[in-house]
């Protein structure tokens, strides 16, 4: 009987878990109650549409906000359809291609009729992608996408594209001259990868620029400050910085860390935590993702396609990027609130409209 | 009746009887959506393709875990399987590549004698190191998680590299099942489990790994081989992880030098919950697979009761102190209960 104790204890195992399950239910699903928030307006009937959104990490701001635009999206499909759209948000905490598929598999064993996914590691998801459309599930990428999939869509920037925009921008700061450092996130996301190449592509057009290195780093701000600035430490040449994806400017540490008379950064992304940046002239601009937008379109399209079987003429809906700097910084403050930003400083929604 | 006491008795009853009620409540509270193509209801948890998947989800680490529970029993710990799976993912998956197109059987069995052979070196190697230099397994696998993951990252170039269709084929095999079933993954981590319990209880190697970790003095005075015993159970959880890597890249259809980042926790995670003691001479294969399901089940519940997935670590977290420490005081009361039938045997005489 020695053994029966530790057996039978974790059954009281058990309990504690129930318990604490029952109160992670205190913080019910935003999507839950999304869901529930539209019922009221479909009181009129038809076909509910439920579509499991999977971002690549929710701890990263830019994903959140995608889900705010699918949110919105639904709820304004729902009133004005009669059709009770849903969002599931099934995003993993940290980047992972294979957890993605795990979730991939459980959104279409739990019936949704749609996935809305940004891939960490589009080898790792294609085969379940193709399960998921094989069994009857809609599937659209958006940000990241998947190409070798049965993805009907994909919504996001054309990534060597924006990264030569970014180049570019900086060769302009730069007067073209200058060595220039690439900070460049995850380095198993191809999309990532596709940015690094369209910013070299780009600088090899000027002669006076020189790449110092492309520098990878966890995605969170605090590993991609603490990146900065060992680079900057290690490499004091460096008169320009390329981000590839506005990771460090998602803390406000750099504020202090650089010296915008010795490096001119600029990054991709812009939400409301990097526009002091461009206020305080540390970065003279942002090339903003409508990150929002991956959402609500993201979700629009998949309703067209299920309730109105219309698909995108060009399966790649390129996304493209608006450049952000001081002259127009008040009207993108206000264009981030209008998304649902609840974080945008007041300063900023003030500031005058940019000159036509 | 003596059987049936001691299955009564046994920590992975209680295990089981954790996985049933909690199978229990997902079943009664999942909910359900109409079928797409019967039209008719079915339980958004129980159903053949989310018992399966969860089990597939489970297998992965299980499998591991089987292999990092001997090094747990044997008092050591292994940080490096998430690494070793890597690197020994990529490795096969860069092997394939440079070999070209083979016949199907022979790019299976390739696929296999790299994957597990990486594996089974990387565990000889931290076996090796901490026999060797007579360092803690703690530091010298800490190390060789990076180092590992490292290799696994400049000899990938950082790419994710698809696998051939034919390693897809086999991890995804329907085995006659259809309807999206795959249950490769499962039936692997079932027979290794099985493997693995044949190997701890009714092997005289099994035994050592059991007496070295319970007892490491008496151990060497009744003359056992420590070094191969120590170095023997690295090689095993190598062998674990490698095998768990060749599901894994064959099944999701690709390798990278991130995949199984911090899988390492979950396995030790998955040991611990299923009764390994962190100090050696304590543990089961089935336990670990039965702490693998648990986990897995725990995760799967947060998604199919629409929880909020943000509380999925702090749920997880939990469930492993609490697992500890029911141990360590279902372990002191067994030690006082014995202790005072001792005394009053004493008394009496």
């Amino acid at each position: 009987m020695i053994g029966m104790r530790a057996g039978w204890g974790s059954v009281v195992l058990a309990g504690v878990c129930a318990a604490a399950l029952a109160c992670s239910g205190g913080g019910a699903d935003k999507a839950a109650t999304a869901g529930d928030s539209t019922k009221a307006a479909t009181s009129t009937g038809g076909k509910a549409i439920k579509i499991a959104m999977i971002a690549k990490s929710s701890d990263n701001p830019v994903f959140l906000a995608a889900r705010t635009g699918a949110e919105a999206a639904a709820k304004e499909l729902s009133a004005k359809h009669g059709v009770q759209v849903t969002v599931e948000w099934l995003t993993p905490p940290k980047e992972d291609g294979e957890v993605q598929a795990q979730r991939i598999r459980q959104a279409m064993n739990e019936g949704v009729d749609a996935i809305l996914i940004s891939c960490s590691d589009a080898g790792k998801v294609t085969g379940a992608i193709n399960d998921a459309v094989d069994r009857g599930v809609t599937v659209m990428t958006f940000d990241s996408d998947a190409p070798q999939s049965k993805r009907f869509a994909f919504y996001g920037v054309d990534d060597p594209k924006a990264g030569q925009q970014t180049m570019a921008e900086l060769a302009k700061v730069l007067n073209g001259k200058g060595n220039v450092a690439i900070l460049a996130g995850n380095q198993n996301a191809p999309n990532l990868q596709r940015r690094v190449q369209g910013v070299k592509d780009e600088a090899a057009k000027y002669p006076g620029i020189k790449i110092v290195g492309v520098f990878n780093h966890i995605e969170t701000p605090q590993d991609a400050t603490a990146e900065v600035i060992r680079v900057n430490n290690a490499y004091p040449e460096i008169t320009g910085w390329a981000f590839i994806g506005g990771w460090p400017l998602f803390a406000t540490s750099l504020m202090t860390e650089l010296d915008p008379s010795k490096q001119k950064v600029v990054s991709v992304d812009a939400i409301p935590v990097e526009l002091p940046y461009v206020d305080k002239g540390v970065v003279p601009v942002l090339l903003a993702q409508s990150v929002y937008k991956w959402g609500h379109v993201g979700v629009t399209t998949i309703f067209d396609k299920l309730h109105d079987n219309k698909a995108p003429a060009n399966p790649v809906m390129p996304m493209e990027l608006v450049r952000v700097s001081k002259e127009n910084l008040g009207d993108w403050a206000r264009q981030l609130k209008e998304w649902g930003f609840t974080d945008v400083a007041p300063e900023y929604l003030k500031l005058p409209p940019a000159a036509k | 009746m003596q059987f049936v006491r001691r299955i009564l008795a046994s920590q992975e009853t209680g295990l089981v009887i954790v996985v049933a009620l909690l199978t229990v409540t997902l079943i009664a509270m999942a909910g359900s959506h109409a079928d797409r193509a019967t039209g008719m209801a079915v339980n958004n948890f129980w159903n053949a393709n989310t018992i399966v998947q969860t089990l597939t989800d489970a297998s992965f680490f299980a499998i591991m875990a089987i292999g990092a529970t001997m090094v747990i029993i044997s008092g050591g710990i292994d940080l490096s399987v998430g690494s070793i799976y890597a690197l020994a993912g990529v490795t096969m998956a860069l092997v394939l590549r440079a070999a070209g197109p083979m016949a199907s059987g022979t790019t299976v069995v390739v696929g296999i004698v790299v994957c597990v052979g990486i594996g089974l070196l990387c565990g000889l190697l931290n076996g090796i190191l901490v026999v060797g230099l007579r360092v803690h397994p703690f530091i010298i696998t800490l190390g060789s998680m990076w180092v590992l993951r490292g290799v696994a990252f400049v000899i990938s170039k950082a790419e994710s590299i698809l696998v051939p269709q034919s390693l897809t084929g086999v991890a995804k095999a329907p085995l006659g099942l259809g309807g999206g079933l795959y249950p490769v993954p499962m039936l692997a981590m079932i027979v290794l489990t099985v493997l693995g319990a044949i190997y701890l209880t009714r092997t005289v190697m099994g035994r050592h790994i059991f007496a070295f970790g319970g007892n490491l003095e008496a151990s060497r005075f009744a003359g056992l081989a420590l070094p191969r015993i120590q170095i023997g159970v690295f090689a095993v959880s190598g062998l674990t992880a490698g095998i768990s890597a060749f599901l894994g890249a064959s099944f999701y259809g690709s390798a990278s030098s991130g995949d199984a980042q911090g899988y390492e926790l979950y396995v030790i995670a998955s040991a611990v919950v299923g009764g390994a003691s962190l100090i050696g001479g304590k543990g089961s294969a089935v336990g670990a697979m039965l702490g693998a399901l648990l986990i897995v089940l725990i995760r799967q519940s947060i998604r199919t009761l629409h929880f909020d997935q943000n509380y999925e670590w702090i749920v997880i977290g939990c469930a492993i102190i609490i697992a500890v420490v029911i141990d360590q005081w279902s372990t002191r009361m067994t030690a006082r209960r014995l202790s005072r039938a001792a005394e009053a045997t004493r008394s009496a005489a």
